[in-house]
């Protein structure tokens, strides 16, 4: 494909040296007629990028620019340049989302990347029959309406009339209070969402195990390790790189957690104890109609987000590396 | 006058209004109305279409607790002119929030008198009448003994920790406390706030109350077994309640109302949940039609009457609402005349202040409040730092002390 790119672009008539000033009008010229040429082709991708430019790029740009100002959406916008980053360092509530988020994370996170682990392993064994019906019935929360969710757990949770305190009940364990104390709130989303997400980590951490080599086993068992040994010195170091996208994902997923807050603890509840910053962000827009300092919250958040993504992606690529030499 | 009128509206409001269509057309024949019901995007289609200047209905319906917000925003017509005169044809609880600096920019449509809806049943077979019941501490200690009769199975009232505003500001209307005072300052610390906090909590630790969600499954399911007796609520709760409920052939479902009990003896026995209003959007082309068809809906007789008639809506305009025909016996509460029960000393409600950020500080006041039951209701006072909370977050004043609690409509 590219060699033929190069062998059209280099019988182009008017190609011109590199790095002349002079022939830059003759350049541009080039570039036109090209686009000219291949208009068809860009016609064709064009609809991604129209609509990228409308709905992704505009608002990305817009809310950028809401940053730096007062608005709520019906009245005239106004200018306060940083103030919303200066009121943005004082709120305690953004406090109190980040430390909700970053509990919630450790709460759910390793547990569920763990019990992942564990089914991804035992799905992908040669023994078992009906894989593709247990992979399935695993994977299946994670494509559940959560409407049907909300009401399901809601009726578990209950602390009157639930159906897990009943349980608990029956084994002589005082019931629990799972939505109604800022104690357990957390602890009940982290376990909505370990219900709901693990099967898709498994999936991923199945094509993470497929993808290791078979000969590596094999070396292994004939130096004599055993399936424990094989696990811990075989699987596990080749699986770090499916591992770290898994947490990647789980901790972007709990920055921007929304509907299983929403629907479990009434968007937050008690207090602010199970607000995330996700419910934040959309109760500060959607609700207060704070748009700008909304944006703010949001793009410094992005940031962060952005800069610990890039930190997890170098530390992959140079563990890859170190793995490779 | 002649020309189309667009109406935008939800759920039984809306099917109301189409309802009395007809006899508006027959008092304006050339006034074409239609009503569109817009369902659960309207507030956004509606915020949308007024930010354009372009798409919106002619005539919209708004929450009360919303239309301070819609109004600040100057996007509706101001009604002065037409409505002022109307004035004192709705009490003041709702007619304040249509208010802005002098100007009318709404007219009320209907209310949310609250009492409380009781099973005979259960009542009957534990010995309660409830027409002793006057008091807060009556209803108590009627609760205490229900659920000691029934061994701890019959609950008084649903009282969900994560939404307890609700009832909050039931108590807080009949103690006279504001949430923001005339000025629109934070006037929630007050020693009225604390005497409504302190009925939550005897309930609370009375153990009368059913920790269910507002509306969740659990909560409805109350309605039909005998694991909660009363429910207390605004007169358009009798909707779900008899959606929910079977009622026998005759129609009645042996359920009852009583009056919202007092915080004190003698004090005040109703209080004001919910509402809504209508508005005309500034960029409405036809104001003359639009004005006439709010008109007759919302403040001749004729109108609100057929809407109470036709679908239960409960008039905010007085005359209406004081109307001998309004006093029917309802089969469904055991043949009970329920409506004079509703509105006896609807005027006399001290109304609760709305502005703009009405929303949101009802949200903080939620928080606040669910913190508390979550902490087991113990702490004395949380309006302390609740007051702190609002205002800095939306930056309006504190108010100095608490004389000038109950002070006039927003200005």
């Amino acid at each position: 494909m590219i060699e033929n790119k190069r062998q059209e672009l280099a019988v182009e008539p008017n190609t011109a040296p590199k790095t002349n000033g002079l022939t830059r009008g003759v350049r541009h010229a080039n570039w036109f007629s090209r686009y000219v040429r291949y208009r068809h082709f860009y016609l064709f991708i064009s609809p991604f990028f129209l609509l990228f430019a409308v709905f992704g790029l505009f608002p990305l740009l817009f809310s950028f620019c809401l940053s730096f100002v007062n608005w709520n959406g019906l009245t005239a916008m106004r200018w306060v340049g940083l103030q919303n980053f200066r009121l943005m360092l004082g709120d305690e509530m953004l406090g109190t989302a980040l430390w909700n988020t970053l509990i919630i994370g450790l709460l759910y996170i390793p547990p569920m990347l763990v019990m992942a682990f564990l089914l991804a392993q035992l799905l992908n064994a040669k023994w078992l029959q009906l894989k593709a019906f247990w992979r399935a019935a695993v994977f299946l929360p994670c494509v559940t309406p959560m409407v049907v969710i909300s009401i399901v757990f809601s009726l578990i949770f209950s602390s009157e009339k639930g159906i897990l305190n009943y349980v608990l009940s029956v084994i002589h364990i005082l019931p629990v209070p799972w939505l109604t104390s800022e104690q357990w709130s957390k602890t009940s989303i982290a376990i909505l969402v370990i219900w709901r997400w693990t099967g898709y980590n498994m999936i991923l951490m199945t094509a993470g195990l497929q993808g290791i080599p078979v000969e590596t086993y094999e070396a292994a068992a004939i130096d004599g390790a055993n399936s424990f040994q094989r696990m811990m010195n075989v699987t596990v170091p080749l699986m770090m790189p499916t591992f770290r996208f898994c947490i990647l994902l789980s901790l972007l997923g709990t920055m921007y957690m929304f509907d299983e807050i929403f629907v479990l603890t009434n968007g937050g509840g008690p207090g602010t104890s199970s607000l995330n910053v996700g419910m934040y962000l959309f109760d500060l827009a959607f609700q207060d109609f704070k748009f700008g300092y909304a944006s703010c919250v949001a793009y410094t958040i992005a940031a962060v987000v952005l800069i610990v993504t890039l930190a997890v992606n170098r530390l992959n690529r140079s563990q890859e590396k170190e793995f490779v030499s | 006058m002649a020309g189309h009128v667009t109406v935008w509206s939800w759920n039984i409001a809306a099917e109301s209004l189409n309802s009395i269509r007809p006899r508006f057309e027959a008092h304006d024949p050339k006034v074409h109305v239609i009503v569109d019901m817009t369902g659960a995007q309207m507030q956004m289609r509606l915020m949308l279409s007024i930010v354009a200047g372009v798409g919106a209905p002619d005539v919209s319906q708004l929450q009360n607790t919303d239309a301070p917000y819609y109004i600040a925003t100057g996007r509706l017509t101001d009604l002065t002119s037409v409505a002022g005169k109307y004035r004192a044809e709705f009490p003041a609880a709702v007619w304040n929030s249509c208010v802005l600096n002098g100007h009318v920019y709404a007219v009320p449509w209907d209310i949310g008198p609250c009492a409380i809806y009781y099973k005979r049943s259960i009542f009957r077979r534990y010995g309660i009448d409830p027409n002793q019941i006057d008091t807060w501490d009556r209803y108590i200690s009627a609760g205490s003994e229900i659920l000691a009769k029934s061994g701890g199975r019959t609950k008084m009232l649903p009282m969900g920790s994560n939404d307890l505003s609700t009832l909050f500001g039931i108590l807080l209307q009949q103690s006279g406390g504001q949430i923001f005072d005339g000025q629109g300052r934070i006037a929630i610390d007050s020693p009225q706030s604390l005497e409504a906090l302190d009925v939550l909590r005897k309930m609370r630790m009375a153990g009368i109350t059913s920790d269910v969600p507002t509306y969740s499954q659990e909560w409805m399911a109350g309605l039909t077994d005998d694991s909660v007796a009363t429910y207390p609520g605004a007169a358009w709760l009798s909707g779900m309640i008899k959606d929910s409920v079977t009622a026998g052939k005759d129609g009645n479902a042996d359920w009852g109302v009583f009056r919202l009990p007092a915080i004190e003896p003698g004090g005040l026995r109703v209080a004001n949940v919910g509402g809504s209003v209508l508005v005309i959007p500034a960029q409405c082309r036809n104001k003359p039609a639009a004005w006439a068809f709010i008109e007759y809906a919302l403040c001749s007789r004729e109108g609100q009457l057929a809407q109470y008639r036709g679908s239960g809506i409960f008039p905010a305009l007085l005359p209406a609402l004081h109307d001998p025909s309004m006093d029917v016996s309802d089969p469904f509460f055991d043949g009970q005349m329920v409506s004079n029960l509703f509105t006896t000393d609807i005027t006399k409600i001290t109304p609760l202040n709305k502005t703009a950020t009405w929303t949101e500080a009802n949200g903080y006041l939620n928080e606040a409040l669910s913190h508390w039951a979550a902490t087991g209701m113990t702490k004395e006072d949380i309006f302390k730092p609740l007051a702190q909370t609002m205002s800095r977050r939306l930056m309006v004043d504190l108010a100095p002390g608490v004389s000038n609690v109950s002070g006039a409509a927003v200005k």
